[in-house]
This record gives C-alpha cells, sequence and structure tokens, in this order.
C-alpha cells in the first residue's frame, strides 16, 4: 500500500476509535459474561465482550472465557495509560453495531451475534483495509491466547511435557 | 576498597530519601552494570536506579506468564504505535541482558566503518573496542558454542543452509555451566546465565555500588547546562509497577542515562531536552523480525536446548536492498499461541504440532540507508514512551525475500510445511508453492512482526544537529555532566546481537570517563 493510502486509512481508523461509543446504547450489550471479581480496568459491557471474544479464540472444551478475560485485563493493565484506554474503545469498536454497519453491514452487537457470526466479525477485523482493525484482531487474538495457554493444565494437551527438573551447579 | 554497597528496594528508604552519590547511573542493563562496575573499581562513588524489581534465580520458574509480568517492559504487551511491532525488552534488576537468548558477536567492523564514513564517529575502531571486547568476553565467558550442542531447532537451520549452500555458523553465547535448558527468555534458573545480574552489578555492589531499585527516575532537573538532580518515583503494589507516591532525589556530580533505546529518549525528552532541532528520540531501529514456523515428522522440542546456537549472515550484504540475518527461535505455549495465526480450531491445530516444529527467524538490518529514517520515540500525554515505526517499503521487500529464503531452508532442511507469520498463514509444502509468499500481502497486521533489539534515539556524533551525544565520551552536546551509555548511542542498527556491543562501548567508555575525570577532578 502507498504511504499516502495508509495514511488515510490510519487516520480514518483513529477516527473510528474516537467515535467506538457513539450509539451504544441503542442496542445494550449482551452480558453474558458477568465478571467474578472486581474489575480495575473495564467496564461490564467491555469484560463481556472480551470475555465473548475469548470464547472465540479458545473454543477447548476446558476454556473459561470468563477466566480469560480477568487475566487479559490483568495483561492490559502492563502498558501504559493510553494503550489502556486503547483496549477499551477497541472492545467497544468490535460490539458497536453503528461501525459494524458502516464498516461490514454487520448492526448486531457482537455480544449478540451467534458463535460463526462472532468469528465472522473477528475475520472481517482481520481482512479489514484498516491497519488499525486489523492489529486490534491480533491484539485480542494474541492476549486471550496468550492467557490460555499460561495454565499448566493446557500443557499435556499440546504435547509439551513443560520445564526440566533443574539442578543448581555448585 | 569501598565498603560494599547493596541491592536496596526503593519502598525501603522512606519518600524524600536524598541520595548524592558522585555518579548517578539511571538503568542496569548492559550499559549501566558494565560502566558501575568499572567506574567502582576505579574508585567512583556509583549509585544504580532501576525501574524494575530485584529478580533472581529463585524467582525464575520457567514459566512465561511468571516472567513476562516479572521482567519484561509492559508485560511483554508494548507494541509500535500501530501494534504493527511487538516490542520485546527487559524490565529488571540486569535489564534485557536477564532475559535475552545469549548470543553475543562484537560489532562488525563494515558497521564501525559505516559509522565513521557516514556518522562522523571516530575514535570507534575495532582496534580501539578490542581490548574491551576481550575484557568483557573473559568476565562474561563468552564462547562459541560446539555445533553438537545446538538444539534441533538450530540444528535444522545450519543443515538448511547449508544444504542451499548459505553461510551458517555456531555463535557465542556468555553462559557458563549452562544445562542448555531451554528458557533463557524466562531468566536462567541455575545462574548460568552471566548476565549483569550476577556479574558486573555484584562486582560494582562489592566495591560500594549500591542498586537502588523499583525506582522510576521521572525526570533530570536541568541548571545552567548541568543536571543538577534526578527526581524518582517509588513504585510498589503487586506488579512493582504502581507509583506509590514516594519520592528519591539524587543529586549527583555526573549522571549516565543507560536506560535503552526506548526509556533513555523518553527519559531525555521528559527532562525538556527535546525540541524541534534536536535529534532525541529520533532514528530509532529495532531489527524488525519475520519468521516461519516448520512442521517436521520427527520431534523437534522447539522449547529446549540453547536458544540460539547458528546463526546466518549470509543474506547480510543485498546490495541497495535491506540486508536480513537468520536466527532460529525459541517457542513455548504462550510465545507459540501469540505467534502461531488464527484462532479457535484453526489456532490449535498449529499449536498442537508445537513439539514438531521449528522456528526461524529473518531479522532486517535497518537504518544503513539515507532514505531510510527508522522510528521515533516521543512522549505520550502520561509521560510514557511512544514508539513508532512505519516500516518502510524497503523492509517489507526484505520481509518478502527474507520469509522466501527461511522456506526455501526449512524445506532443504526436511520440513513437510512451512508456514509463514501471516494470518490466514502461507502454506508452502514445496518450491513450486514459493511463489505463494511473493503473491501474499506486507502490511501492518497482514504478518506478524516482532522485535527483540532496539537502537538508536540518542545518537552519538559530532554534530549537535544530528546526534545527541559526542562519539568519544557519549557526552550529551549541551549538558557537561550528562551521558547517555546503552544502545540507544548507536547510529544505526548491527547487523548482529546487540548485548556485546553495548557491553564492549560501556566499557571503552566507562574507561575513558574515568581518564577525564581524573583529570579534571
Amino acid at each position: 500500500m502507498r504511504r499516502r493510502g495508509f495514511l488515510r486509512l490510519g487516520l480514518l481508523g483513529g477516527g473510528l476509535l474516537a467515535l467506538s461509543s457513539v450509539g451504544l446504547g441503542m442496542w445494550p450489550a449482551l452480558l453474558r459474561h458477568a465478571p467474578r471479581r472486581k474489575l480495575e480496568l473495564l467496564d461490564e459491557m467491555e469484560f463481556a465482550v472480551l470475555a465473548a471474544v475469548a470464547a472465540r479464540v479458545v473454543t477447548q472444551p476446558d476454556a473459561d472465557p470468563i477466566e480469560l478475560a480477568h487475566r487479559v485485563e490483568e495483561a492490559v493493565r502492563f502498558g501504559a495509560p493510553e494503550s489502556q484506554d486503547d483496549f477499551k474503545k477497541l472492545l467497544r469498536l468490535l460490539e458497536n453495531g453503528f461501525a459494524g454497519m458502516l464498516l461490514d453491514l454487520r448492526p448486531r452487537p457482537f455480544t449478540r451475534l451467534p458463535p460463526e457470526a462472532q468469528d465472522a466479525a473477528l475475520l472481517a477485523f482481520r481482512d479489514s483495509r484498516l491497519a488499525l482493525r486489523r492489529s486490534g484482531y491480533h491484539a485480542l487474538r494474541r492476549l486471550t491466547a496468550a492467557a490460555y495457554y499460561s495454565n499448566i493444565s493446557t500443557w499435556a494437551g499440546l504435547g509439551y511435557p513443560g520445564p526440566p527438573s533443574i539442578s543448581v551447579p555448585t | 576498597m569501598s565498603a560494599p554497597g547493596g541491592f536496596v528496594d526503593a519502598g525501603t528508604v522512606g519518600t524524600g530519601k536524598k541520595y548524592t552519590p558522585e555518579v548517578c547511573i539511571i538503568g542496569s542493563g548492559a550499559g549501566g552494570a558494565v560502566s558501575a562496575a568499572l567506574l567502582t573499581a576505579a574508585g567512583h562513588d556509583v549509585l544504580v536506579v532501576e525501574e524494575g524489581g530485584h529478580r533472581t534465580r529463585k524467582d525464575f520458574n520457567m514459566r512465561e506468564d511468571v516472567a513476562f509480568a516479572q521482567l519484561y517492559q509492559e508485560g511483554a504487551t508494548r507494541a509500535t504505535k500501530d501494534l504493527g511491532i511487538t516490542l520485546l525488552q527487559g524490565r529488571t534488576v540486569g535489564g534485557t541482558t536477564v532475559v535475552n537468548w545469549t548470543t553475543c558477536f562484537r560489532t562488525p567492523d563494515p558497521v564501525l566503518d559505516h559509522w565513521r564514513d557516514r556518522h562522523g564517529v571516530r575514535g570507534l575502531t575495532s582496534a580501539d573496542l578490542a581490548p574491551h571486547f576481550a575484557a568483557v568476553e573473559e568476565r562474561l565467558s563468552i564462547a562459541e558454542i560446539p555445533l553438537a550442542d545446538s538444539n534441533r531447532n538450530n540444528r535444522l537451520l545450519y543443515d538448511g543452509c547449508k544444504a542451499l549452500g548459505l553461510e551458517a555458523t555456531p555463535t557465542k553465547r556468555n553462559v557458563k555451566q549452562c544445562m542448555k535448558s531451554g528458557y533463557c527468555g524466562m531468566g536462567c534458573p541455575v545462574d548460568a546465565k552471566q548476565s549483569m545480574l550476577i556479574t558486573y552489578l555484584p562486582d560494582a555492589v562489592a566495591r560500594g555500588a549500591t542498586v537502588l531499585y523499583r525506582c522510576r527516575i521521572e525526570r533530570l532537573e536541568i541548571e545552567g547546562g548541568r543536571v543538577v538532580r534526578a527526581r524518582g518515583q517509588v513504585l510498589g503494589g503487586p506488579s512493582g509497577r504502581t507509583p506509590t507516591g514516594e519520592v528519591v532525589v539524587i543529586e549527583a556530580k555526573r549522571f549516565l542515562v543507560s536506560a535503552g533505546a526506548i526509556n533513555s529518549p523518553a527519559l531525555l525528552l521528559r527532562s525538556g531536552l527535546g525540541g524541534a532541532d534536536t535529534p532525541i528520540g529520533r532514528r530509532t531501529f529495532l531489527h524488525p523480525v519475520v519468521g516461519i514456523t516448520g512442521h517436521y515428522k520427527d520431534l523437534v522440542e522447539p522449547y529446549y536446548g540453547a536458544p540460539q546456537s547458528i546463526a546466518s549472515h549470509a543474506l547480510a550484504h543485498r546490495g541497495a536492498d535491506v540486508g536480513l540475518f537468520l536466527e532460529a527461535a525459541p517457542i513455548h505455549p504462550v510465545i507459540a499461541s501469540t505467534a502461531l495465526p488464527g484462532f479457535g480450531d484453526a489456532h490449535r491445530r498449529g499449536m498442537i504440532e508445537l513439539p514438531n516444529t521449528a522456528a526461524h527467524i529473518a531479522l532486517a538490518i535497518d537504518g544503513f540507508s539515507p532514505d531510510e529514517p527508522g522510528g521515533t520515540v516521543t512522549l505520550r500525554p502520561s509521560g510514557a514512551a511512544l514508539v513508532d515505526y512505519p516500516i518502510p517499503p524497503r523492509i517489507w521487500e526484505a520481509f518478502r525475500f527474507g520469509l522466501r529464503k527461511l522456506a526455501e531452508i526449512d524445506l532443504a532442511a526436511g520440513a513437510d510445511v512451512v508456514r509463514t507469520g501471516h494470518d490466514p498463514s502461507i502454506e508452502v509444502r514445496s518450491v513450486a508453492d514459493l511463489a505463494k509468499i511473493d503473491a501474499a500481502a506486507y502490511d501492518v497486521g497482514r504478518v506478524s512482526v516482532f522485535s527483540a533489539h532496539q537502537m538508536g534515539g540518542c545518537a552519538m556524533g559530532p554534530d549537535p544537529k544530528t546526534a545527541v551525544v559526542r562519539p568519544e565520551d557519549l557526552r550529551h552536546h549541551s549538558v557537561e555532566n550528562l551521558h547517555v551509555v546503552d544502545g540507544s548511542v548507536f547510529p544505526t542498527s548491527l547487523g548482529v546481537n546487540p548485548q556485546e556491543s553495548i557491553y564492549g562501548l560501556a566499557h571503552l567508555t566507562a574507561t575513558r570517563l574515568h581518564a577525564s575525570w581524573g583529570q579534571s577532578g
């Protein structure tokens, strides 16, 4: 892509983040996944979106989307305050039916979509012409997958034996 | 010899605590630790300040999630502005040397020549550096790893290169009695890695230096062309990253900033040294990395063994095009889960192949073309560093070339399928499929890119319009008692893993500073 085109799309992407909350109240999120612990960064709507994403990124039967969402929230809090704020906006952008309609002809909020349509919404982010949406897809995907595979109980299923026993040289 | 100093938690010293050392070194990684050891050995009174915690072998439990949270900048979530490049960088006593993969190279002669010819860097020849590299190599037990000790991930890279007639050689590593566990990136659990944590920092402490950790320097106060004091925030909380409200004040005669190529320029900017006419935070280089995974019928176990023991520089010199060097990357479950493309069942299929997967990477050698400005470091409203690195077309072209070469190498080594870091992945099962890599899209978010080598941002050079510090002593051009001693002073990237270049340059600079200070008193 030519640099000028990238810049134009980048600016549009930035504007989208700013508009991420526009119209959210018209069709409220489905709060299927309620937090189990006190939230430090996200609100309940953002948490529900994140947990819904986690349920699609990790489809293993033992995956717990609510726990994954809690762990992702903890990880995001290591970042700069501005990055944390961008992450909240990203979740709102994914949920937003107004933006979904504008960009993907998908007016329903993410949390109200059936699983196959949620996958399609994530793929629309992945394949978007907007770098911001592609980067956002990867951020969500990586954070939730990392939260799942950091759990020791998942390792045997990969054939990963875990760390070796160690002996400290004297 | 002075009385021993110590490693001191800033949370225990009481708010408002004032230190008055002769030398304050900000950052305890490769540049800061070597400087601290040499200066204390020469009789200087040194305080080292580190924002990370003091984690040691007992804390290194070989778990990625624990290591990322405790030992990495922003919990390993740091990235460039457009999230196009993930930035891996240490944040602990010892800095990135605690979590790197132990690969050591001296600064290549062509790089030093380029710095002399294009950036006016005098007094930094291989002959100038040689005794300092030799001293560092002895202290850190830097030695070549025998080819027979390579793990299969590295051996496949070697075999594939050789099958194609490409140069590939064993690397040097800074280890002693290494058990080759494969967990260097999570902190060495047996203290085999000769990181700053167990070498130059204890050397400095034994001679009287204090290492004050969990203290972030917010700004340097500059009056009359001198730094008069540094103000630090004490960090605490469960993550060790939350300001407690306590402050530390340091009034030193001299200040060395060694906070790395992202945090050093950010500190200088927070201290009011930026502006349109200064190059602080410009020409940031990252050795941006793309990679492939190769699936093999036999076990590879890319998580065990010395993470990096083979490197190829066969593609480093590509005429007018951006060069590349090739290495292996260790992959454990969490890194694998972030590197493998897709989600849901597609992602899972890649994950369950982990034991049979090799991971090989191509690192772009950025900064050597006049039309390649690199990235920038600026400040976010909160004062945190913001790295912007728009990947130029020249580097996208290098990625395309590098991924194709890596795929050829893994096919030659016997992989039955090679996958690029695109999402969706490009699958290569035979030479006939290589054209798919050429035809793929290359853009932010289309292919995975990361960086573990941050350089530049406070470049050395004789001209204050284009350089932040003087080459001869890494002194700031207009602040007389401020030096920058870390990888941020490199005018370009290196084309090799940077740790030894930082050690060598710090060793040389500390030697020169002592000689200079001895004269000036």
